[in-house]
């Protein structure tokens, strides 16, 4: 009985463990980031931090002070002052705000998640509701599971080898060194999309493919038989059952469960490193001459911003609370994500008892 | 007779049919609508098999042209004389080794002295012999080292030569196929005559004796003034380097041998683009010798953090689960399991910088903790290592392993549990004879699962393995858990975004992607396999 009892409080104590240890590190960035993000006056949130762009920060000592100024406020300072020589340190990326990259992030999760439930509810209906089995199913069940294995940063390279590189686009002209196939009105260039937001749509879509396909199954076969059943009998075609009675009742967990598919999209960096990721950008995306250049475009994006003033800038007191304060707003932005979705996945499971 | 009535003829069966409806089937390229939603779902459900089939298309065009530009890397390696002059260099640097364990014999024989009272001077002073033996010895290796040097630039200017040679030919060809004739023949080649070239190379091997003869003798004269010194006297560190000095001096002529025999026109195998790829030890790039892409010391450093990781993520994945499926109460259940699923949402790169930030930091600091000092690779040398990225790293893999053993464990049917406790058995017995043994294959599965999750793993890392691309030092046992390592997801990200297209360094990390994509796949495999053949012994 004692080795029982010892045992399991080995177990709770493992246990205990992983929580305090994710806990320290929710714990850590939320108190660091939350003095960048946070101020003590009115409106409380520092919103610069949040509507502004990355700037240089000048780091400088001014009439027995020391002065931490952005790029910008810096040059009028200096021009206030008469053009004096000042002794200075410099970081990039560590003043004015990530606006950008938060903009990026958001077109890259809404553009991508669109592809990914467009394509992955199909599938699941598919395999759910029309398919009867066979050898071309089980291909596709293999594939889905072992899609969901590849590591993102390969997803991050076949993105790059198919989107950046070799896509498809319209040209009036051949493009040579690419294959080009002629339309009459037009040639389709195998050019590339370049690093761009289609390039990255794309590869994120794929890479959360499983993840979605796997959770609109699982709703659809909530969906109770007699649903379907009753449907049929009443002369309603295959198609008009689905879109009828399966779909509008399996919708609401899709969605739910798809949210952690959203999670997943906005945490990763590898997979947009090589494919839509811009170090950095003075544009908004939208700022273009014209309306396509929207899906053109690289663009600045939350985690990858992470990496770079994490890894390209010397970690001390003047840097950190960018650091902290990017790696708090990406922190928070994807718990919350995470947090809604399990939150509606319980409440979903509990509303729908057939 | 009464007749049965007969079904109503199919047409008719329709139009009834389309007539409750209040529409009528309409038929594009004899396709009904539904037909149409049919083969449209099916074409999306396709999609997943075509992007498996599509990423490995991509990673082998890109990565497939490596093996050739890497044999060419290779014979003109040979060619130009590069391997001949690395032939001169082992020794040489096997002296540099030599050397170096000298100095560090006077380091410690000058720390004793100073603290045995002596000032600064005094202590040098009394090290002038020793000084005048590590000169003397130093300088034996002065005219081979002076051979080599002029030899390696020898060598260097023929190899940039063929490079030149090379993308100039490669221009030509571009042009021809542009159908630009004219520009084509304007591109000026001029083909290296490797046979002749090298001559100035392999003719120096006289020279080379004549330098190793001197080296053997200044050295034999070094060595018997060691010998005989007073100061060398049951110093083992010393008595080591004297024996090992004696046996390089003795390996001298097997070189020569060697050089000897070297054939600039040796035909270069291809499978060695193989082989010097997959098991090659060194990964060095944008050098100015030789540039080698040798998967080794990524494929050892992507293991060595896993196994670290896992090493911490089983233990606490698997107490998790059996903690939270046998023992926890229904409420702690409710808190724990959906805590553990959000952590699998804490970004990887958020990890990476904490590691960066925070862990490294502080467990460089906790290794420098007087009475932890019995640990191998203790004190760390360097903040971002291997057991940085492998902690971290565990943290991502728990929430993997540990709902996949949960739903294992859980799964066992309940009559297993209910006949092992009629029997009187214990809940501890119950646990470790029937349900772990019940669910093992399940929990091996997930195990395997997890440690895919962490082999694929890029940003943790990218910034917190400490990008040093070596082999660890495994002769010092688990003090290898503490070096910095690089690894193969790390390699990719880092390098992939500097180097141009198409070229072998490009290809060479799009190889990479090829090895971590097998490597998936087989750990996916396997975790299916043992799933599936061990599910048998549940009933």
């Amino acid at each position: 009985m004692r080795a029982e009892r010892l045992t399991f409080a080995g177990f709770r104590v493992a246990t205990y463990a992983i929580l305090v240890a994710a806990t320290l590190i929710f714990g850590i960035i939320f108190v660091k980031g939350s003095g960048t993000v946070f101020q003590q006056t009115f409106p409380f949130v520092n919103t610069a931090f949040l509507t502004q762009s990355p700037e240089t920060l000048h780091v400088f000592e001014w009439e027995g002070r020391k002065l931490e100024l952005g790029d910008r406020a810096f040059r009028a300072f200096i021009e206030e002052k008469g053009n004096p020589t000042v002794v200075k340190e410099t970081y990039v990326y560590s003043a004015g705000g990530i606006f950008p990259c938060i903009v990026g992030t958001v077109f890259l999760v809404v553009g991508s998640m669109s592809i990914a439930l467009f394509v992955g509810i199909s599938s699941a209906v598919f395999l759910n509701e029309y398919s009867r089995g066979g050898r071309l199913v089980d291909w596709v069940r293999l594939a889905i599971l072992n899609l969901a294995g590849v590591p993102s940063i390969v997803f991050g390279l076949f993105g790059f080898g198919l989107f950046v590189l070799f896509a498809p686009v319209f040209g009036p002209v051949p493009d040579p060194g690419h294959i080009s196939i002629p339309l009459g009105f037009t040639y389709l260039n195998f050019s590339g999309w370049g690093v761009s937001l289609m390039a990255g749509w794309f590869t994120l879509a794929f890479m959360v493919l499983p993840v979605v396909i796997t959770a609109s199954e699982e709703s659809l076969k909530a969906v109770p038989k007699g649903f379907r059943d009753s449907s049929l009998a009443l002369g309603a075609t295959q198609w008009e059952t689905v879109r009828t009675n399966v779909l509008p009742y399996a919708m609401p967990g899709i969605l739910t469960s798809s949210i952690l598919g959203i999670a997943r999209v906005a945490g990763e960096t590898a997979p947009i490193m090589f494919t839509a990721a811009y170090v950095v950008r003075d544009r908004l995306p939208w700022q273009v001459d014209k309306a396509v250049d929207v899906l053109f475009q690289g663009v600045m994006a939350l985690p990858y911003h992470i990496y770079v003033v994490s890894s390209k800038i010397p970690q001390n007191d003047y840097t950190e609370h960018v650091q902290f304060g990017t790696a708090f707003v990406f922190l928070s932005v994807v718990l919350l994500i995470a947090l809604s979705s399990v939150i509606l996945r319980s409440r979903m499971r509990a509303r729908y008892r057939w | 007779m009464q007749t049965i009535e007969q079904n109503p003829p199919v047409e008719q069966n329709q139009a009834l049919a389309a007539a409750l409806r209040g529409k009528s089937r309409h038929r594009v390229l004899g396709l009904t609508f539904d037909d149409v939603m049919r083969y449209f779902f099916g074409g999306n459900a396709t999609v997943a098999l075509v992007v498996l089939v599509l990423i490995m298309v991509f990673l082998t065009k890109e990565g497939m042209g490596f093996f050739g530009q890497n044999r060419t890397n290779l014979s003109v390696y040979r060619k130009a004389g590069l391997e001949y002059v690395d032939l001169m260099r082992v020794p040489a640097e096997e002296f540099t080794a030599l050397t170096r364990t000298l100095s560090d014999v006077r380091l410690r024989k000058f720390k004793a002295s100073v603290a045995s009272g002596k000032d600064a001077q005094q202590a040098n002073e009394a090290l002038a012999d020793f000084d005048r033996f590590a000169s003397q010895f130093g300088r034996a290796a002065g005219e081979v080292r002076g051979l080599i040097s002029d030899l390696t630039e020898a060598a260097s200017a023929i190899k940039t030569r063929a490079q030149v040679n090379a993308d100039r030919e490669e221009e030509k060809q571009m042009l021809l196929h542009a159908k630009m004739t004219a520009e084509a023949a304007a591109v000026k080649l001029d083909p290296v005559d490797f046979g002749k070239e090298i001559q100035a190379i392999t003719g120096t091997l006289p020279a080379w004796r004549e330098a190793a003869a001197d080296c053997r003798g200044k050295l034999t004269g070094a060595i018997a003034l060691g010998r005989g010194a007073s100061w060398a006297q049951g110093d083992a560190q010393l008595q080591k380097v004297l024996a090992k000095a004696e046996r390089f001096a003795a390996d001298l002529g097997s070189v020569e041998k060697k050089m000897a025999e070297w054939k600039w026109d040796a035909p270069i195998p291809a499978y060695r683009a193989f082989t010097s790829y997959l098991f090659g030890t060194e990964w060095i790039t944008a050098s100015f010798w030789q540039d080698w892409y040798g998967m080794l010391p990524l494929l050892t450093g992507s293991l060595l953090v896993s196994v670290i990781a896992m090493m911490i993520a089983v233990p606490f994945a698997i107490s998790g689960a059996i903690y939270v499926s046998e023992v926890a109460s229904p409420r702690e259940k409710a808190l724990i399991k959906p805590y553990i699923e959000f952590v699998s949402a804490i970004p990887s790169v958020v990890l990476g910088f904490f590691g960066i930030a925070i862990l490294g930091t502080v467990l460089r600091s906790l290794s420098e903790v007087a009475w932890l000092q019995w640990i191998p690779g203790f004190p760390m040398s360097e903040r971002l290592n291997a057991a940085t990225a492998g902690c971290l790293l565990a943290l991502t893999s728990i929430p993997t392993i540990f709902s996949l053993a949960e739903d294992a464990i859980t799964n066992v049917p309940k009559h297993f549990k209910e006949a092992s406790f009629a029997l009187g058995a214990t809940r501890l017995q119950t646990l470790v004879r029937v349900l772990i043994p019940a669910s093992l294959s399940g929990i091996i599965s997930a195990v395997l699962l997890g440690f895919g999750r962490v082999v694929g793993e890029t940003m943790v890392v990218l910034l917190c393995a400490g990008n040093r691309i070596a082999i660890p030092d495994f002769t010092q046992g688990l003090g290898a858990f503490f070096q910095p390592v690089h690894t193969m997801t790390g390699i990719i990200a880092q390098e992939m975004g500097e180097v141009p297209n198409g070229s072998i360094h490009y290809r060479a990390l799009f190889m990479v992607g090829i090895v971590l994509f097998l490597i998936s796949l087989g750990i996916n495999y396997l975790a299916q396999k043992v799933v599936r053949r061990y599910r048998i012994s549940i009933g």
